[in-house]
């Protein structure tokens, strides 16, 4: 009668020396942020969107006083189309207002229906990251699980989902989002749904690969030669040593997501008018910027750049040392 | 070879067609949308909106409204997408094959030129990026091929549109034209042949409208230009210092070619990748350059696309997206057989 080597075989054959085990990968990010110039400005970036957003949900949703936007971002000031107070006078109306208690400028000025562009500059991160974080997290959720099934049960069921896939990362993005968006209402959650179904298939594709190349490591069999069920063979052994490249690709997606998140409210098949949305304010100053007004559209358009700038770097710095 | 490989090609193509309509299809018509109401109006009685449905075919089950679609066992008037009629338009009336036809060029034009100008950009700062590493060409290319990539097309587009056409008819410059279509409407439009404005304002000899209409594509290739060149950079010097790293580099340069030569070399592999690149922007940017349509009222497929999803124009969504699909691969396939022509590993 034979015995399937156990815990104890394979203990004396790393003691022995005779299986190498490999060095745990630390992610030192602190030690990155302190070194690594892009990285630390693309962290802080979007840690202050991050805060942004976070102030202005816990005001919205739990009416706590976070709120941080000198007007409300969806009502109405008596002054239309302000623009903004030249830059030399900057230092004087801050003084003024944090220390002698003024009224504050409109310091991006005010669009043409009187809203207050600096405040829904800053208000608008609750709509774009929350779609953007949800939307990305919820198609790696997805992908990797779908990818997770189909690299590691290598069978018909598993292919004829691998075609569906492919055939999804086949059809053309922008024009996909649009129809979800547009056919199913213009809510916030039927984007996030739009885009995590958009962005699935990239990451089924990046898991699959890796979970491919890992089930065929010594690990997965020694995990299933001392007994390991399956599924606890994939989900406890494989799934954990396959999810670094799902890990970098989650921020690109963000910023991604962002993008097309704006993109769709600019041709009028996202969010509705007049939540504050970076994309919605640049398509609503729209048609003023051939008059010449040009702040209605302009600081929304830096905060996407600089965000989605910001994401796409802390995605470079860590594909750059892990992938 | 070629022939096989192309005919196996195209049946992978047709295939996967078959698929996207059939997802499409589906897809809207599992969306809660109702394009009955939007047509008759929220006010319309129940007689008024049963006759408009059963006029538009939405009154059957889906698998019967699917044969009407492709022409197979239809019950109503009028061909299927089988004998290559892709219906009529509910909110035009006119066959959407004809539209299509008419707006895909528009779309195709201002993308080639911008993906042409941003190849031809691309290849000498890649060049020059790889060929010396960390010198300040690599650095700034290094940054520009992160930052462009992270740009909203749209707003590019309308600061340009301010800066170029706004502020520099301020200053009394010469300026760019509004933002209003291809052409000035006191220009005459050449003939229709190829629905490329440059190219049919050469064959009708129109001097004038060739001008005009280049002054009006300048801004649109421009801002894409901007937007996508980012991206084919990065992977055009990504490959150049792996393709530079490689043994037969290495051979070129131990037999004593000079560096000008090694670097063409290097530069013929290392393109062939970003050759896909380009093509895999050219099917995103089918359906992808909506807003910059939009900014410049181009009028073109994106633009068709967006008014008829606002519409809820189930077959001209159906048209666009198949028409979309169907050049974007065959895009795919030029692309890989011009792959193969440029890199002798490749074979079919």
């Amino acid at each position: 009668m034979t015995t399937t080597p156990g815990p104890q075989v394979a203990a004396t054959a790393v003691a022995s020396g005779a299986v190498v085990i490999p060095k745990r990968r630390r992610i030192d990010i602190w030690r990155k942020y302190k070194e690594e110039k892009l990285f630390a400005f693309g962290c802080t970036m979007v840690a202050i969107m991050l805060v942004l957003a976070l102030c202005e949900i816990l005001h919205v949703e739990l009416g706590l006083p976070t709120r941080i936007t000198p007007y409300d971002p969806n009502f109405a000031t008596g002054n239309v189309s302000v623009p903004p107070p030249p830059l030399a006078d900057w230092p004087g109306l801050l003084v003024d207002t944090i220390f002698n208690g003024a009224k504050p400028p409109h310091w991006f000025g005010t669009d043409n229906s009187g809203l207050d562009v600096f405040s829904r500059t800053i208000a608008a991160p609750r709509t774009d990251m929350t779609i953007a974080l949800v939307a990305a997290l919820t198609s790696m959720l997805i992908g990797t699980f779908v990818g997770l099934i189909c690299g590691f049960y290598r069978n018909v069921a598993t292919e004829v989902v691998m075609r569906i896939s492919d055939l999804l990362q086949s059809f053309p993005v922008f024009i996909t989002a649009m129809v979800l968006v547009a056919l199913s209402g213009r809510q916030v959650w039927n984007i996030v749904l739009a885009l995590a179904i958009v962005y699935a298939p990239i990451f089924v594709r990046l898991t699959r690969a890796e979970v491919m190349s890992q089930s065929v490591r010594g690990y997965v069999e020694a995990a299933r030669a001392v007994g390991n069920p399956e599924w606890k063979v994939a989900f406890r052994h494989v799934l954990p040593n396959s999810l670094i490249p799902s890990l970098i690709q989650v921020s690109s997606t963000i910023g991604f997501a962002i993008l097309l998140t704006s993109g769709l409210s600019f041709v009028g098949a996202g969010v509705r008018p007049p939540t504050p949305e970076w994309g919605l304010m640049i398509s609503l100053g729209a048609p003023q910027i051939i008059l010449g007004e040009w702040w209605q559209s302009i600081f929304p358009g830096v905060a996407i750049s600089l965000t989605v700038f910001s994401f796409a770097a802390v995605g470079h710095g860590l594909e750059e040392d892990y992938g | 070879m070629l022939l096989r490989f192309v005919t196996r090609r195209l049946a992978v193509a047709i295939i996967q067609l078959i698929g996207i309509s059939l997802f499409v299809f589906f897809m809207i018509r599992i969306l809660p949308a109702d394009p009955v109401a939007r047509l008759v109006g929220l006010n319309a009685t129940k007689e008024a909106y049963d006759l408009a449905a059963h006029n538009l075919g939405l009154d059957q089950p889906w698998g019967q409204q699917l044969l009407n679609y492709l022409g197979i066992y239809s019950n109503r008037p009028g061909d299927g997408v089988l004998q290559g009629d892709l219906g009529d338009s509910w909110v035009t009336s006119a066959p959407i094959l004809e539209e299509l036809l008419r707006f895909l060029p528009i779309t195709l034009e201002f993308i080639t030129y911008a993906l042409l100008i941003a190849f031809l950009i691309a290849v000498p700062m890649a060049m020059a990026a790889a060929t010396k590493p960390g010198k300040t060409a690599d650095r700034v290319t290094f940054v520009w091929g992160l930052f462009a990539g992270a740009q909203p097309e749209f707003w590019w587009g309308l600061m340009f549109v301010f800066f170029f056409f706004f502020q520099f008819h301020e200053w009394g410059f010469p300026s760019a034209p509004a933002p209003l279509g291809r052409l000035n409407p006191m220009v005459s439009e050449p003939h229709t042949v190829t629905g490329f404005i440059l190219i049919d304002s050469l064959i009708a000899g129109n001097f004038r409208a060739f001008l005009d209409g280049a002054h009006h594509l300048m801004l649109p290739v421009f801002t894409l230009v901007f937007v996508v060149s980012g991206a084919i950079i990065k992977m055009l010097r990504q490959n150049m210092i792996r393709v530079l790293q490689s043994d037969y580099i290495l051979y070129a340069r131990s037999a004593g070619l000079p560096p000008r030569q090694v670097g063409f070399y290097a530069m013929r592999a290392a393109m062939a990748p970003a050759m896909t690149l380009v093509g895999i922007f050219y099917g995103f940017l089918l359906g992808g350059a909506v807003p910059i349509e939009l900014i410049y009222s181009l009028g073109g497929i994106g633009e068709y696309s967006i008014r008829s999803i606002l519409a809820f124009d189930y077959p001209a969504i159906q048209g666009t997206v198949l028409i979309i699909a169907m050049v974007s691969l065959l895009i795919y396939l030029v692309i890989d057989i011009l792959h193969a022509a440029i890199d002798p590993r490749v074979t079919f």
